[in-house]
This record gives structure tokens, C-alpha cells and sequence, in this order.
């Protein structure tokens, strides 16, 4: 995929690609980070080529996470603010100073994920007993803001099969100095009765508030529901799928790489019998979920269109990315 | 009591194979108990009747020791034993002769009770019905594919199961019988519930009021079929039924090694982290449909009637044990 890409960047483009399509790369926002990243280094290095390196890298970036709105969502803010530069001052200082407008818009991430963790930290109280699942570095960044306040709290850590970033979760909550527990997926039900809150980060929102997360999120609500525990879900706005207005669905992803399910050894096993399917994300419905942290503040999920009327008019006037790239290419 | 006995290494071998998990299953670990019990009264050297009694009490408890959860373990010590207990024995071999008998004849009775239950349970679905199952279960792979020699079942998801995996074995099992099967994530569960008609899963104790024990995350299962309307079906054994907590007393849930989860380097490198195993939990009788026994089909909350046919004697022998109570106590 990467080889047409302008010369030098080419090797590093193509390694990102496989890191963010097989899930090296765990967070969605980190994966949006460094697909800023790697734009920026190709504004550097490709010189009158970094347009058609737009043209093409943006589309295959996108296309190997085609799940993540936080990706489409940032690429498309960069395009837009691209297109603005080069509409007024020309193609070539639109990218001279692509660097800025990324570290810019990598800033502005940052301050969304400062603002939600700093709301989502004044939910937690001494003595609460938390649960979270998959890894989200919003959550860990909350957890660190509360602790920063003197506020005492343990946590269990789900070990989130298949892909298993739980335990990734688990080492970064302990070594903040928080007493860390790590279960099975499926012993949530036997410890939420323990439980008080639930904090989990999103891959996507939807229109009708419901939340795209890792896989096992919404069995984790499910239960937490039944045992009377609140779950939170810690998202900036720009995981929000403008597309779910306008009726589109949240794609699903299976994963290609099943030796995180079945192990190794055991393959021949089941070859040729047994069909293995592992999909990546689920959908936790409104009903389920206390509240939305955003950066805009603490929401019911069901406010959640109200919020995006706010910012952007009703119907949202978002131009999607394909049409912005259309934009680029008649630079 | 205290009294150390040499035990025949059969005996040993099926108490660690229990310990360790390589015999694994209620029903297999009942079977494997009356097997070490037979193999235990063939071995006594001696000719002293109480003696022999005495001994076979310690391999009893013996047994009884290798896992705390499965009630099937102590409930098939007690098939045997009370047996040699109501024997009035003349002689050490009399013993023997009861204690094999009544060993075989639990083995039997195990083993035809999985073919009965298939029977009944497959009556419980329909045709093409999409069935969902836990760990397992062979009382629950027997109602599965008696099910699918009627045509019934059109496919099956099996749940791999965490830590230990078990659910590649049902899958394998349920593929081999000819069955549609599709092995997943744990996590993924409530994500193919939708397009899930029946859960099927066994049990390792059932109590008084109906609630199951079963490997961690059947309840979760239960839960997520319960918000689905899919029925929940749980396959099992009366041997399974635990006449002990008719008494009050509680199922203790055994929490294993942290290494079934993660591996020794993580432990070292993360040694700030805990890492809890039960290995079981406890579903609730308001989320089971039915308990699908060798002596019928009963709802849940109705096990008290298989506790009274299957242990009624031996019960009043338990309540007679206990203590009377005063009634000052009871004003307090």
C-alpha cells in the first residue's frame, strides 16, 4: 500500500499502517496522534509530492481502522484547516506549515483529554471501588487527576480477550499507586457487586448517545446495570460520528489474526472444523450508560444531539473527508 | 481418625489429577472418586472390619479434600460409603465385595444419567434453533447432540471460556458430532445473543433454592440471555445437588493460581498487580429456565424436590446431628 507513497517516508508509512491495523497501537486517540505524526514528517520530507501523499495516505490510513471515528474526525479537522491555509496564502505554505497546524491540533487533543479527565476525576470519591476494561489512556489520565487530589480508590482491570490490553491497563493503574485487581472477562458479574462506578473510554459515539467500544464493554454495562453500579464513559467530542446522524451504522471489524484466540499449539485441533470469529467492538446502548464525560461537560447520553446542535448547527454542517480530499486534489 | 494410611498410587494418581485439573468436569471427577474408592477398598491389606471402615473413611476425606467446589466429589463419596455403613459387615471381604458393587454400580448410573438427560434436553429445543454454550459440559454436549441428530440445532457458539480454555474442547466435541460450531471470545457473548434461540450449559452444584455453580461466567451468560429472552437450559446430574446447603451452609467458591491467567514473567514484572481466579460463580434460579435431570425437567426453585427424594434419609441423619436448639436462643 505504502510503496507509491512519496520515496522516503514510504518504510515508515507502511510500518504505521500494519501497527495501526493490527492493533499495536491501542487507544484510538494515540492512533490519531500518530497518524499526525506521520503527516507531519511527510510535510518535511516530501516536498511537491505531499499533496499526492494526502491523496493517497490519508484514504489507507482511515482504511485500516475503518472503525476509529477519532482517526477520521482528526484527519478530517487537519484537511480542513489545510484547505484554509492553501485557499489563502497557496498550496505550498499550506504545507510549510502543515508542522504547526499538527502540533496545533495535537495540543488541542490534549487539552480535550486534560478537561474530561479533570471532570471525570471530581466522579470519584474515597473508597470507591472501580472497574474499567480494555485500556484507555483518558481513564488512566482520570484516575491520575484523583489520585492527584488525594482521592483513595481500588480497581479491577478486566483482561479484555481477545487482544488482552487489559493487562496493559492493569501494570499502568498500579504503577500510579493504585491497588490494581486483574480478573477474567468473565468473572465481571462475580466482582460487580463490589463495584461502585464503572470508567470506560469510546471509540466512537452515536447520535443516540449509545457508545462503540472495545469488545465485552457493553456485557461490562450490562452488569453493572443489573448490580446498580454507574458506569461513566470518558470521550471527547471528537469521537462523535457525525455519519450516525444521517442513519449510517458503525461498521464492525473481526480480527484477522485469531492465535490471540486460539492459541498456537491447539490450531490443528479445531482446523477445518471449528469456525473461530472474533469481533473487535460492541455497541453499549444509552440505557445503559450514567453519563458522557466530555471536555463540554457531564451529559446524559440521550443530550448527546443537543450538545452537537450546539457546536455545529442541526443538521451538523460537516463536510466528510472523501469531499474535503476532493478539495485537496483541485489545489 | 488421625491415623495416616498408605494409600494404593491409583488412588493418589485420580486425588492430584483432581487437585491439578487434568480430571476435570463434576460428572468426570464423580466418576473418577467411585473408581478411587473401588481401587481403595480392593487394595486393604487387613482382615479387621472396623479397621476397614476406618480406612475407608480416610480415603473418603481424602477425596473429599482435592476440590472445594464440586459437590458431585463428596456426594459420591457418600453413594459409596453409605452403603458400607448400612452393610452390617461380617467381613473385610463383605466390604470389598459392597464397596465395588456399589462403586459400579454409581459408575453406571453416571454415566446413563448423561444419556438420559440428552434425551429429555433435546426435547427442549427446537427446530432451527442456534444454541449458545459455557466451559464443558458432557451433560450439555449430550442434550446439544441429541438435539442435532433430530435435525434441530442449526449451529452452535461455544465460548472459549477463560483461563482455562475449555470451550476449544466443547468445540472440538459439538464439531466432531457433525454440529455447526463457532468458537468466541468471551467478551464477544453478549454480541451474538441477538442471534441466540437457547443457552445450554451444565453445572457443578446446584443448592436448596435452585441457584447453580458453575465455572466463572455462566452467570454473566445467564444475564446477557436473560436481557436477550433466550432461555437458559442447565443440564445436570441429581448427584450434583447439594444436600448441604439445605443445612445453611454456603458453597465455597475456590479461587485457583493467578498463572492459569498470566504467566510467571508477567506476575514479576507486575508484581504491584492482583490477580483474582474464582473459578466459579453463582447464577441466580430467577435466571434459569429449567434444570434438565436424569429425573425429569424442574424449574429451578423446585430442587428441594430432588434433594428430598435423592437425600431424604441421610438428611434427618444431618439434622439429627445438630444441636438442639433452646429457646432462650432463639429469643435472643
Amino acid at each position: 500500500m505504502g510503496d507509491a507513497i512519496c520515496g522516503r517516508v514510504s518504510h515508515k508509512f507502511s510500518e504505521f499502517l500494519s501497527d495501526l491495523g493490527g492493533g499495536v497501537i491501542l487507544g484510538s486517540t494515540e492512533a490519531a496522534v500518530s497518524a499526525l505524526e506521520i503527516i507531519k514528517a511527510a510535510s518535511y520530507e516530501c516536498g511537491s509530492e505531499f499533496k499526492d501523499f494526502l491523496l493517497r495516505g490519508i484514504p489507507s490510513i482511515v482504511a485500516s481502522r475503518p472503525s476509529s471515528q477519532v482517526l477520521g474526525n482528526v484527519l478530517r479537522m487537519y484537511v480542513e484547516r489545510f484547505l484554509a491555509t492553501a485557499s489563502e496564502g497557496g498550496l505550498r505554505s499550506a504545507v510549510e506549515e502543515t508542522p504547526v497546524m499538527i502540533d496545533s491540533l495535537i495540543r488541542d487533543l490534549e487539552g480535550v483529554r486534560e478537561a474530561v479527565a479533570e471532570i471525570g476525576s471530581r466522579r470519584i470519591e474515597d473508597e470507591d471501588i472501580i472497574l474499567t476494561h480494555s485500556y484507555s489512556s483518558t481513564v488512566i489520565k482520570t484516575f491520575e487527576k484523583a489520585l492527584a487530589r488525594g482521592v483513595r480508590f481500588r480497581v479491577y482491570t478486566t483482561e479484555s480477550r481477545p487482544t488482552g490490553e487489559g493487562k496493559v491497563m492493569a501494570n499502568k493503574v498500579s504503577s500510579l499507586g493504585v491497588e490494581t485487581t486483574l480478573i477474567v472477562d468473565s468473572a465481571v458479574r462475580y466482582v460487580m457487586k463490589h463495584v461502585r462506578k464503572v470508567f470506560v473510554g469510546a471509540d466512537a459515539i452515536a447520535i443516540n448517545g449509545a457508545v462503540v467500544n472495545k469488545i465485552g464493554t457493553s456485557v461490562v454495562a450490562l452488569a453493572a446495570k443489573e448490580a446498580r453500579a454507574r458506569l461513566f464513559v470518558l470521550a471527547g467530542l471528537y469521537k462523535f460520528s457525525f455519519e450516525t446522524v444521517f442513519g449510517e451504522l458503525v461498521e464492525q471489524v473481526f480480527l484477522k489474526n485469531l492465535e490471540s484466540v486460539v492459541p498456537k499449539e491447539r490450531f490443528s485441533e479445531l482446523a477445518g472444523k471449528v469456525l473461530v470469529r472474533a469481533p473487535v467492538f460492541d455497541v453499549t446502548p444509552p440505557e445503559y450508560i450514567d453519563a458522557i464525560i466530555t471536555e463540554k461537560g457531564v451529559l446524559a447520553p440521550q443530550a448527546i444531539p443537543i450538545l452537537v446542535m450546539e457546536l455545529y448547527g442541526w443538521p451538523p454542517r460537516i463536510k466528510s473527508l472523501e469531499s474535503l480530499l476532493e478539495g485537496v486534489k483541485r489545489l | 481418625m488421625t491415623k495416616e494410611y498408605r494409600l494404593p498410587e491409583d488412588v493418589v494418581a485420580i486425588h492430584n489429577g483432581i487437585k491439578d485439573m487434568s480430571i476435570r468436569g463434576a460428572g468426570r471427577i464423580a466418576r473418577y472418586v467411585a473408581i478411587a474408592l473401588r481401587k481403595a477398598a480392593e487394595g486393604f491389606g487387613g482382615q479387621d472390619v472396623s479397621e476397614f471402615l476406618r480406612y475407608m473413611d480416610y480415603v473418603g476425606a481424602y477425596l473429599r479434600g482435592a476440590r472445594p467446589t464440586a459437590v458431585s466429589l463428596p456426594n459420591a463419596v457418600s453413594y459409596v460409603l453409605s452403603r458400607l455403613r448400612r452393610g452390617h459387615l461380617a467381613s473385610v471381604d463383605e466390604g470389598k465385595r459392597i464397596a465395588v458393587s456399589a462403586a459400579d454400580e454409581f459408575i453406571n448410573y453416571a454415566n446413563n444419567a448423561v444419556k438420559v438427560i440428552g434425551e429429555l434436553g433435546a426435547k427442549r429445543l427446537e427446530n432451527g434453533d442456534v444454541v449458545m454454550t459455557h466451559c464443558h459440559s458432557t451433560a450439555a454436549v449430550s442434550v446439544i447432540t441429541n438435539a442435532h441428530r433430530m435435525g434441530k440445532v442449526s449451529k452452535v457458539y461455544v465460548k472459549e471460556t477463560r483461563p482455562a480454555l475449555q470451550g476449544l474442547i466443547t468445540a472440538k466435541a459439538l464439531a466432531d458430532e457433525g454440529l455447526d460450531v463457532t468458537l468466541i471470545p468471551d467478551t464477544a457473548a453478549r454480541y451474538y445473543m441477538k442471534k441466540v434461540d437457547k443457552v445450554v450449559v451444565g453445572a457443578d452444584t446446584v443448592v436448596a433454592n435452585g441457584a447453580v455453580v458453575n465455572k466463572i461466567g455462566t452467570s454473566l451468560l445467564a444475564l446477557i440471555a436473560r436481557e436477550a429472552r433466550v432461555r437458559v437450559y442447565v443440564a445436570t446430574e441429581t448427584f450434583k445437588f447439594s444436600p448441604y446447603t439445605l443445612l445453611g451452609e454456603l458453597v465455597p467458591i475456590e479461587v485457583r493460581d493467578p498463572r492459569e491467567i498470566v504467566d510467571e514473567a508477567w506476575l514479576k514484572e507486575n508484581h504491584g498487580v492482583k490477580v483474582f481466579n474464582p473459578v466459579f460463580d453463582v447464577t441466580p434460579p430467577e435466571y434459569i429456565d429449567a434444570i434438565i435431570t436424569e429425573k425429569g425437567v424442574i424449574p429451578p426453585q423446585a430442587s428441594l424436590l430432588i434433594l428430598i427424594k435423592e437425600y431424604g434419609v441421610e438428611l434427618r441423619e444431618f439434622v439429627d446431628q445438630l444441636p438442639p436448639i433452646k429457646e432462650e436462643e432463639l429469643r435472643d
